[in-house]
């Protein structure tokens, strides 16, 4: 176990479609500057699925819309890059990102109800990024035909003359979804795309997700605060507390071997069948980012924290090739702290359920 | 949109029989003497109120009233303002400089409110905002026929590049439109503040929208995301301001015809309401709700074209 630079690419052996490296974001505010994004380096590889967690505020969606580009004005960019295809996607001017917006990333929206213009026939809505590339309105009539009917709407040929008030919130997402794919990407960024629906849409709608990756070779980039969504979805997790990733690893060993106490805390705090005990809440609330607390911006919440969570930001500390966490804890002469009882207790209860199913 | 269109023109000819009716009553139990002239015979009197029902009750009145309009068109005979015409021949002459004046208005304030509201919407927050804002409020705050006589002082009497008075014998139109454009612009100030400041609004919520982002994550631009995207749909609430706005106008020309002595309807209601022509007076108001009712039904079926959600009757 070594602590290593940030810098350091972390798997080598995928091909990376997307990598952000160092980004610092800051949002002019009335109060001062809010740190948003405060150094936060991840890759995407080709193919899979990685899953940014964490609570409102973590900075997940606004580091998704620096990748789109469609930062609000007052978004700052301090420093750090996005490595997209040989370019800087920090960098490249608005022309560039109109080719790339929609054509090479595709971006799925939250709260379908108000992702579309309520006043444009949704087959209009999605026509458009095909026009626009220059197909003729025949053909893209067709491609719409067929991409609504892929992300499994039904009647396509009544439905594409429609307006959005005349589908139901999951029919909307996946509309939502086919304009996504409608440019034909090779990333998809899914914001939180289940928080609005209702939960026996929100399976499907995943299973749509997995399954248009699957055909297509998408790359995609989802962000939730619902960890039991992403047990279904990610290959690897990134999770994210106050503007930074504090834990990241493949799916297993964030799920049956997490590292740091914000992890912990975040496992424990959801709910599952088995679990008979009271659920743990994580105590207060998250710290004020115009003037971030010095140290360990968990350490306040933390009950495993140690003096020097207070004063000194923990750097990364490599577990495994693909596992690496920002806490103290993983010092070499840090004390022995183990996760807690009833987290061990459930961990130990999925990696069996995992057993007998696979 | 067939049933929709159908249903308004029902509720528009309801509202106006009440319109009728209201106007009747109100106008009509009002004290009226008409013939003040000692030179006309008390028999005379007697014959031509004989001839008008003024001697059966209101109810009969009314019913005559009602009776005329519906099958001859026949609004009554005028009897202080312009005694013995028909009132409606009296109207109908009077048409063209208010339709004139107020069409004009129109004309130029609908594309300047659009064009001031979306600038300051796009150029929020900078000095162009601030500009725009600034004189919105100061055209909202001031009453119009304040700048009327202030635009004919600069305009007419300081620098006298234009008429005083508005010129109903002028012999070119040229002559005519030239003595017609201080009224114009006179009445159209306050429309188009206060509809640039509720576009202005309006653009600034649908530019910040979803939908927008959305469409900028396709891969428009931000001019073809607003144009196409939040422009229309800003436009929903705003179909609705046209109607205030043309009864605004309608409103303020009663002042600004006066001032700018514009030969029109506004100037006649206010002589005939102050000579008490009662017969006049109710024709006019009937002309002037037949109008907003007009511009409420283009209003209605416009707002249906803009937004399916109405067209189709939807629910959500």
């Amino acid at each position: 176990m070594s602590e290593i630079s940030v810098n350091t690419p972390q798997t080598p052996q995928a091909e990376k479609v997307l990598e952000v490296r160092d980004l610092t974001i800051n949002f002019r505010a009335y109060g001062g500057l809010v740190q948003a994004v405060r150094g936060v380096n991840f890759d995407l590889h080709r193919g899979e699925t990685l899953a940014i967690v964490g609570e409102s505020g973590s900075g997940k969606s606004v580091s998704i819309k620096t990748i789109m580009g469609i930062l609000p004005n007052n978004a700052i960019i301090e420093s750090g890059e996005i490595l997209y295809d040989g370019m800087d996607l920090t960098k490249v001017d608005e022309a560039k990102m109109h080719e790339i917006r929609g054509h090479r990333i595709g971006l799925v929206f939250q709260d379908p109800l108000s992702a579309l213009n309520p006043i444009m026939k949704v087959g209009k809505q999605i026509m458009e990024v095909l026009t626009r590339r220059g197909m003729s309105r025949q053909d893209a009539y067709q491609r719409a035909l067929e991409l609504m009917r892929d992300v499994g709407i039904p009647e396509a040929e009544k439905r594409i003359e429609q307006y959005p008030f005349q589908f139901s919130g999951g029919m909307r997402q996946r509309i939502v979804i086919a304009i996504a794919l409608a440019g034909d990407p090779e990333i998809l960024i899914c914001d939180e795309p289940t928080t609005a629906l209702d939960v026996t849409v929100q399976a499907k709608i995943l299973e749509l997700i997995n399954q248009i990756k699957e055909e297509r070779n998408l790359s995609v980039l989802f962000i939730t605060h619902d960890l039991g969504v992403v047990a279904q979805m990610a290959d690897r997790i990134a999770v994210m507390y106050a503007g930074r990733i504090v834990e990241m690893g493949t799916a297993e060993e964030i799920f049956f071997d997490p590292r740091h106490p914000y992890t912990w805390a975040l496992l424990s705090s959801m709910p599952d069948l088995e679990t008979y005990e009271r659920l743990e809440a994580i105590p207060g609330t998250p710290p004020n980012m115009i003037h971030p607390p010095k140290g360990d911006a968990f350490a306040a919440r933390n009950r495993y924290a140690l003096k020097i969570d207070f004063k000194r930001e923990p750097p990364m500390f490599r577990i495994t090739e693909t596992h690496m966490a920002a806490t103290w804890l993983l010092h070499p002469s840090a004390p022995k702290v183990d996760m807690p009882e009833g987290l061990a207790a459930r961990i130990a209860r999925m990696k069996e359920a995992a057993k007998n199913v696979g | 949109m067939f049933k929709y269109v159908l249903g308004r023109i029902g509720a528009m000819l309801l509202t106006l029989f009440l319109v009728m009716t209201l106007s009747f009553w109100v106008i009509r139990l009002m004290p009226m003497t008409i013939f003040e002239n000692p030179e006309v015979s008390p028999e005379v009197q007697r014959r031509l109120e004989d001839r008008m029902h003024l001697h059966e009750p209101m109810i009969v009145q009314y019913y005559y009233f009602m009776k005329g309009i519906v099958t001859k068109g026949d609004f009554g005979t005028s009897v202080k303002i312009r005694p013995g015409l028909q009132v409606f021949d009296i109207i109908k002459e009077r048409i063209p400089p208010t339709m004139l004046l107020n069409f004009f208005s129109l004309l130029i304030s609908i594309p300047l409110r659009i064009l001031s509201g979306t600038i300051a919407a796009l150029k929020r927050n900078t000095w162009i905002d601030n500009v725009i804002s600034f004189l919105i409020v100061i055209f909202i705050s001031v009453p119009s026929f304040v700048f009327a006589s202030l635009m004919q002082y600069v305009f007419a009497y300081a620098w006298p590049i234009f008429p005083t008075l508005y010129n109903a014998q002028a012999p070119t139109i040229w002559a005519a439109f030239r003595s017609m454009l201080l009224p114009i612009i006179a009445l159209s100030l306050n429309p188009i503040a206060t509809i640039a400041r509720y576009l202005r609004g309006e653009l600034i919520e649908t530019l910040s929208s979803e939908y927008m982002l959305l469409a900028r994550t396709k891969g428009l631009t931000r001019q073809e995301a607003t144009w196409r995207h939040a422009f229309r749909n800003s436009l929903v609430p705003i179909a609705n301001t046209i109607i205030p706005l043309i009864t605004g106008i309608m409103g303020g020309s009663l002042v600004i015809e006066k001032i700018f002595a514009v030969p029109g309807e506004g100037g006649l209601l206010v002589d005939s309401i102050l000579g008490g022509d009662h017969f006049l007076t109710v024709a006019l108001l009937i002309f002037y709700s037949m109008i907003s009712l007009v511009t409420i039904f283009v209003v209605d079926v416009s707002y249906g074209i803009i937004d399916p959600r109405i067209r189709i009757g939807g629910t959500k």
